[in-house]
Parts: C-alpha cells; structure tokens; sequence
C-alpha cells in the first residue's frame, strides 16, 4: 500500500495522485477486517433495531444492520460489536451493498413489507414480528426471540436470553417497594406532549410482570403508545410519573415553569421518577434494562427516602 | 356571490357565538362543575386545567388567529394577489429549518433565544425573497415565485434534518403540525405584546398601502417610494406570522383564508379589512381548535389544530373559488429572455450532457469496499439495482417538466407547475390513505391507490373550472387548495409519531428507493407516448400565451385545447408522482430554465425542458445515492437543492 501510494506521488499529474487515493482508499477498506462468523452461522442482515439488538444479546450478530449511530443513541444496549456493516437508514436499507454482501438470510418486520419483494433477490427473508395489532407484545417478544434464535442455530442461547430476562425482571420485581403507586411511563415529545405507553407495550408488559399497575388505560396505536397532550394526564389520579430519557432540548425548563405540570396528580402525588434511555419497541434487552433502570429509580428514591426520614 | 344580509360584522357575531358554545361545551366535558371551573379553588385540578389551560389555549388561539391573519391582509394587499400567504412567500419555510438547525445543533441557543432563532429564521427567508426580487423592484408575481422557490429549498433542507434525525425531532413534527396545547400563560404573553405592536403598525401603514390599489404608475405619482413602502410592510408581515409560527407551530390556511373570506363578505376597504379579518382569522383558529378538543377528548389521539385548520380550509377554499371575483391583474407577463439563435445545438448539448450523466450513474458508484471502477463488479450486484432507479429518474424528471412547460404556456404564467396544480399532491392523498388503512400494502395497490387519488384530483379541477372555462388564476388556486390538504393530512400523520411515517416521509421527499424495473419501464413508456401526444398540439403551445381574444382569432377552440392539455398535464404528472413522490421541484424548474437559456418557441422548449428534466433528476439520483453512502438522500430533494440554487442565481437577473 504504501509503495502503491508513492509511486503515485511520482507522477505530477492532479488526476494520477487523485486515483492513487481513490486506490488506497480502496486498499485500506480492503484490509479492514471483515467480522469473524462461526463456520456455520448463516450471515444475517436485519433492519430492525429490537431484532439486532436481540441477535447480538445471543451472540450471533448480524453481518449488517441499519443505523448504527442511531442505535447507539437510543438503544444503547447492548454494544454493536466492531465490524458489523451500517445498511443506512432503516426505511431504505442500501440494497446494492446488501447483494455484495453474501448475506444467506434478511429478516425484517411487517413494517418493512414493503421491501420484501425487494430484498428476496438477494437472500431469503424472513419475517418476524412482535406487533401485528393483536397479540400481547410480551409473548411476542419471547416468540420471537425463539424464532431469531433457531434461525441462527443458536436456540440454546435464545432460551437462555429468555430465561435470563425474566431471571432480571423477577429479580427486580422482587426490588419493588411495596406500595408502589401505579406508574405512568411517559416519554417526553416536546414540552407539551407526551408519548404514554400503554399497557400492550414492552414497557407496558414489563410493569406488569413486576407487579406494577399501568396507569394508563386509555389505550394506544398499533405500536403501544399514545402521543397525547398533557392535560390528557390530568385525569388520572393516583399514579406516579416515570419520565424515560433523553428530554428533547429545552424540555426540562419549560415544564419546570408550567403550572399544569406541577399539578398533574402523577406528578404532585411523588417525585418524578427519570430514567435513561430505553428503547421501547425493542427486544427482550430492552425489557431488562428498562426493568433495571426502573428499580434503580425506585430503589434510589427509597433509600433517599429513608435517609431523609 | 354574497347574498346582502352577511356582513364581516354579522360573520363574526354569528362565529362567536359558536365559540362561546363550544366553550361551554369543552369546559363542561372537562369537570363536572363546567364554567365553575375557572374560579375553581387554587389547587384544585379542574380549575389549573381550566385557568392554565384552557384559557390561554383559547387565548393563544384567538390572539395567533389574528396575527396571521394579519400578515395575510398585508402580503395580499401589498402584493395585489390572492394567493399571497405566509407559506407562498418562503416565511414558513425560513422559521422552520431554523428551529430545526437550533435544535439539532446549538440546543442552548434554543433555550434562550428560541423566538429570536425562529424570527431570523423567516427574516432570512423573506431577505433571500427581496433580494432575489430587488432588481424588479419587488414587483408581486417575481416576489411569490422567489417566495415560492425558497419555500421549497428550506423545506427540503428541512426533510433532509428530518430523515435523518428521526427520534430527535419529533417533538419538532408535532410543532410542525401546529398543536396550540398551552401549559401556562408564557405562550399568550409572548404573543400578545408582540403582535399588538404589528397591529399599531400597521394601522399606520394603511393609508399609504391603500394607495397599492392604484397601479403602479399612479401610485408614484402621488410620491410613494414602492420598493420601501413594500418592504415595510412585507416586513411587518414576516414579523407578525413569524412570531406566531414560533410560538404555535405552523398553522396553515388561516393567513390566506381569513382576509379572502371577509372580503367576500363586504370588507373590500383595506382599512375594514384591517379590522375583520384579524377579529375573524383569530375567531376561526379557536372555533376549530374547540371543536377538536371536543372531539379527541377521551381518546388517544392527537389530532393537531394547526394543521387541522388547513385539511379544513381546503374544501372551504374549493367551494370559494367558484364565488371568487379574482380581480385580473395586467399582470406583468414573463420578461421576454434573451433568444438563442441557434436552439437544435442547445437542445443537443443538453442530451449530450444527459447521455453522459446516464453513463456515470449506471456504472460508477461505491460499494462494500469503497469506490467501485466500472466493470470491477458484477452486474448483478451494481447495475441491476441502478437500471430502474436511473430509468425512473430521467422519466419522471422528463415527465414532469413537459407538463411543468404545458402548464406555465397554457396559464401563461410563470409560476405555474404540476405541484400547485394539485396534482401530485392527489397522488399523494391516495399513497397516504393505503398506508394508513392498509398497513404493510405492497407497492402495486399503493401505485393503484396514487392514480386513484390523481384522477380524484383531476375530477375536482375539471369539475370546479369547466364553468369558468379554465380561468388559469382559478384552476391554480384549486390545485394549491389540494395541495393544502395533501400537506396538512400528511402533518397531521406525522405528528401521530407512528413508526411507519419514516417511509412515508422518504417518499413524500422523492426517492426512487422503492423503484423496480416494470414501473420503471411502464413510466418510460408512458412518458413516451404522452410526449408524442404532445408534440402535434405544439401549435396550441405556441398561441395560447398569447392570450384569449388573440389564440381565439387565429382559430384555436380555447375551451377545449386548455382542456386537452390540462388532461394531458395530469396524466404526465400523475406517472412522474407514482415514481418521484409530490414534491418535484422540476415542473417549475426546467421550462423556466430553458426559457432563461434562450429557447422561446413551443418545440424548443419542451424538447429542451424534457432533455433537462431528465438530466437534473439523473444526476439528482447519483449525487444522493453517493454523497452519504451507504445512507441516501432523496432524488427530490438533491433536485431542488441543485435546481433550486441555480434557479434563485438566474432569477435575480431575471
């Protein structure tokens, strides 16, 4: 490579030293290591976020996946392992470096339908949903993590990720404060409008194998929340607010301010709760660790609690 | 027309009345007490709703109504046109791409200074609108087509920011969509001093803007400096929506509406106008915004008032229309561009260019291992996905700046493009409703859907304009009344969060993503065919601009030639959306172009526009599949960001 590029640097011409980078440039994607695969693993391309996240909890990560800063930003867990190919963005993933790929298998969502016909030229694809409008999201999630998992030929580890997530959920259920009011788990739009997850939701699902009552009960989309104004929250009495994080800009001073924020029952009746990122349309990961953060939450609350007694 | 006994004084008491009612009805809905409600104990939940809630919302919604409407009765009258709005003059687009930017990268400049970011967000729009209209002395078609081309840059700057920061910015769709919802009284505080001072302002204006009424010779006469006093008060009325745009979030319909609604109804005085439309527009934003509190009460929803008001507008603005007097302006007929002497040389430059941007697309690209050379590669791997994309590309861009040329020579107006004839916007409808309804529908019944939605469209204008006999002034504003409603039905979706919008919004920008070799192929063909359709009614073309009294005497049946052409425009139009998604930039683009380049007559120009159409859209497609590969930026949107630069470039020398 480098005896290429200074042969380049030889010649004057602007074009030559052009090429010449263009060719180490090419080179240098070359010798980037290419991920290192189980002799037998099927080489998996996925699109959704919850099914990547799912694939690399069992340790089978796919080839390539869509948006990785993204998830980085809002799945957070677990890590994508170095060497993992970027696909772009979730709704076009590239299709003419998905074919040079060698993929054996795509899976998607019904949400990308759409592309199915699309991508079925280049490998086989499989659909595997958690949301068909239906169903309960939880015995979803753990269907298709069974499913995910034979499709890569790891169905021990699947079972084990689905025994493990509700090892930690029971677990932290066992954490729970006693007397725990109803939560309210909100995600903030703007400082005026709340996503709400209902009860048909992971986070939804998540709370009730905790032993945690919903406080919304209103319903929601397709997908397991509601996108309401907040005095659509005033209603509901005898609940506790649980705001999951980031808080979009801004957010945090103007509700500080508001006087309908301050008198939401949810809010007025205890602290707000804050917890970190979750990603709520994800995989079992996703339960567990919103599980996690929300003992966290409520644990740290108590023992401030009782110190402050 | 008016029947006597409606006056703008009796529109608004009637529209009151209503208000009150709802109100009555919202706050009854809410606690059991109803009105009690407002002088409710000071802890008491029902009377924080009502007291912080409820009455600014009211508040706010009355007080943004006016502001906007305001700044419509001055853009109108400064402009002497109808059409004149905040959105057509590039105001919307400027506030919203920069709260975009200050969200995305100086959050804390947002937290402080949010009104000021959004205020030089829409001034910076309205300059680049005079400045690019300066040298024509501000005259009113050049400065709503800067307006117009301006609108459309910033917003597909903004759908770039909002493809790519999806999770980031939905709070920002839900301001988009307009949701008046209040936590406090800062919103109402904010709006009301500000606005206030507008209204003084203009009220001090208004004599001298009266005198816009006379025509231009006249009006110097009497000593009035034009391009200041048009500047004043443009300025104010980028000041007056911009503040509410900030606040409230993008409320459509009511700037355009409001003064065109009370000048039917007896306000033809500007200083009338000044009065009733500001009481109206703000009595119309909240009667809307109550009754959508009434009815998404105990749900789940959330159906946004702002971009409500639009999806409601819009049937009321196709209804008017007929009622309309549109005052034909002489209008100032396109400035006759320099002629080429020699076009076929010009017209074959162009399609060398496009051969070879054909070429470039089709074999040069990156993949899995950077930078490709032609050939390194199988085909299946690299051209095969490329084909159809290319294909549809350069017909779609073909397509629809021959039905950009046909439209602009039918109307004889400059500014006309199958977009604002509501064509694509139909298309639109039709793609949007199977998403919704049928989620997961493959790309046949979405394409099915589309040319439903198209020739729904189509129906609408020939039905409201067959009596008319295709007034071009009527058939544009029915076609920005659909476009009205297609943009506020897609706001209010996306405001709703759901996941499946993403896609959406790819096609709404203009990709060829979702493109496969059949529909590539069947839109080529139809292009063809539809050129060859054109090309013997050249003649029309070429007599039509010259006006009714003088095509009509050279033997051309007006009635039914603009017809003929009009069906052909949509059927050209219709195929291009199914491809390129509704908001090309191109219709408006190349025959604009071409003519700037010196091809005049009819034959030129739809060659020339055609082989340009498809050269920009080709390239368009190339630059965004490579520029932030693996991810893509829509073929629409490159478009309008090379055309539209070039575009804003020429027109200041216009």
């Amino acid at each position: 490579m480098r005896r290429r590029a200074a042969a380049a640097r030889a010649v004057p011409a602007r074009r030559a030293i052009c090429i010449g980078w263009l060719l180490g440039l090419a080179l240098f994607f070359c010798a980037v290591p290419g991920f290192a695969q189980a002799e037998d693993a099927p080489r998996v391309a996925v699109i959704d976020w919850g099914q990547a996240q799912t694939l690399i909890a069992i340790g089978a990560p796919p080839v390539a996946m869509s948006q990785i800063p993204a998830y980085n930003e809002w799945v957070a867990a677990p890590d994508v392992p170095e060497g993992v190919r970027d696909l772009g963005l979730r709704v076009q993933p590239n299709m003419e470096l998905l074919s040079q790929l060698d993929i054996d298998v795509i899976t998607i969502t019904s949400m990308y339908s759409g592309l199915r016909e699309r991508l079925a030229p280049i490998a086989p694809v499989k659909t595997i949903d958690i949301y068909d409008g239906q169903g309960a999201v939880w015995e979803q999630t753990v269907e298709s993590t069974r499913r995910l998992g034979a499709l890569v030929g790891r169905e021990a580890a699947a079972d084990a990720l689905i025994n493990d997530t509700q090892a930690r959920i029971d677990a932290c259920a066992a954490q729970v404060p006693e007397q725990t009011k109803p939560l309210l788990v909100v995600q903030f739009m703007d400082a005026r409008h709340v996503r709400v997850y209902t009860q048909n939701s992971l986070i939804g699902s998540v709370l009730e194998r905790m032993g945690i009552a919903n406080a919304w009960q209103a319903g929601g989309n397709y997908w397991g929340f509601a996108t309401v104004p907040l005095e659509r929250l005033a209603s509901i009495d005898n609940a506790r607010m649980v705001v999951v994080k980031p808080l979009p800009v801004g957010v945090a001073e103007e509700i500080d301010t508001s006087v309908l924020w301050h008198h939401l029952p949810a809010v007025n009746n205890a602290p707000v709760l804050y917890v970190p990122p979750v990603w709520g349309f994800g995989g079992l990961p996703s339960a567990s660790r919103f599980a996690r953060v929300l003992v966290d939450a409520l644990g740290e609350d108590c023992s401030a609690g009782r110190a402050g007694s | 027309m008016t029947t006597p006994w409606v006056t703008p004084a009796r529109l608004c008491a009637g529209f009151a009345l209503l208000l009150a009612v709802l109100a009555a009805c919202v706050l009854h809905q809410n606690s059991a007490v109803g009105i009690a409600a407002l002088w409710a104990d000071g802890n008491d939940i029902a009377g924080v709703l009502a007291r912080y809630n409820w009455l600014p919302r009211v508040t706010a919604a009355l007080v943004g109504g006016a502001g906007l409407a305001l700044a419509g009765v001055l853009f109108q009258q400064t402009l002497r046109n109808p059409l004149a709005a905040p959105t057509t003059l590039g105001v919307v687009g400027g506030v919203h791409l920069a709260l975009l930017l200050g969200t995305l990268f100086a959050p804390a400049l947002m937290l402080h200074a949010r009104g000021l970011v959004g205020f030089a967000g829409g001034a910076g729009a309205m300059a680049l609108v005079f400045a690019l209209a300066w040298r024509r002395n501000l005259a009113p078609t050049v400065v709503v087509l800067a307006g117009l081309v301006v609108n459309l840059y910033f917003g597909a700057l903004a759908v770039v920011l909002l493809l790519f920061n999806e999770e980031a910015l939905r709070g920002m769709m839900i301001w988009g969509a307009g949701s008046l919802a209040q936590n406090n009284w800062d919103g109402v505080l904010y709006l009301l001093p500000r606005l206030a001072i507008a209204g003084v302002a203009a009220v001090a204006l208004s004599r001298a803007l009266a005198l816009l009424d006379l025509d231009d010779t006249n009006a110097r006469n009497l000593g009035i400096s034009l391009a200041w006093l048009r500047a004043a008060s443009l300025g104010l009325g980028v000041f007056a929506s911009a503040v509410v745009i900030v606040e409230l979030g993008i409320v459509g319909f009511i700037g355009l509406a409001a003064p065109s609604i009370v000048r039917l109804a007896g306000a033809r005085r500007l200083a009338s106008r000044l009065v009733w439309a500001p009481i109206f527009g703000g009595l119309l934003l909240a009667v809307t915004d109550q009754v959508l509190e009434l009815i998404t009460l105990n749900s789940s929803m959330l159906i946004p008032t702002g971009a409500t008001t639009a999806a409601l507008g819009a049937p009321l603005l196709l209804w008017l229309i007929p009622r309309l007097n549109l005052a034909r302006e002489p209008g100032s007929p396109p400035s006759p561009a320099p002629r080429s002497q020699t076009p076929g040389r010009l017209v074959a430059v162009l399609a060398i260019g496009l051969v070879v941007a054909v070429i470039v697309a089709l074999f040069v690209g990156q993949g899995a291992d950077g930078w490709d050379w032609p050939f390194t590669r199988p085909w299946d791997e690299t051209g095969l996905w490329r084909v159809p994309r290319v294909l549809a590309a350069g017909a779609a861009g073909a397509m629809l700046a021959v039905a950009g040329t046909v439209i602009q020579r039918v109307s004889g107006n400059a500014m006309a493009s199958p977009e604002v004839l509501g064509i694509s916007a139909g298309t639109g409808l039709g793609v949007l409703a199977v998403v919704l309804l049928l989620p997961g529908a493959g790309v046949p019944v979405l394409l099915g859907a589309g040319m439903l939605g198209a020739l729904a469209s189509l129906a609408v204008l020939v039905g409201l304009n067959a009596r008319s006999d295709y007034e071009p002034e009527r058939v544009l504003l029915t076609g920005i009344s659909v476009l009205f409603l297609f943009d506020a039905v897609s706001k209010i979706v996306l405001a709703g969060g759901d996941p499946r919008t993403q896609q959406l919004l790819a096609w709404i920008s203009g990709t060829t993503y979702y493109v496969e070799l059949p529909l590539a192929a069947t839109v080529a063909v139809l292009g063809l065919v539809l050129f060859a359709v054109v090309r013997p009614l050249q003649v029309w073309l070429d007599l039509l601009p010259l006006g009714m009294p003088t095509a009509r005497s050279l033997g051309v049946n007006v009635g039914i030639s603009r017809l003929l052409l009009l069906v052909l425009v949509a059927l050209l139009t219709a195929g291009a959306t199914l491809v390129v998604g509704p908001l090309s930039f191109i219709g408006l683009l190349a025959p604009n172009l071409v003519r700037i380049m010196g091809l005049a007559r009819a034959r030129h120009q739809l060659a020339g526009a055609a082989v340009l159409g498809a050269l920009v859209m080709v390239m368009a497609d190339w630059v965004g599949r490579m520029l932030l590969f693996p991810s893509e930026i829509p073929a629409g949107i490159v478009a309008t960001l090379i055309g539209g630069s070039y575009f804003m470039w020429r027109l200041r020398r216009l």
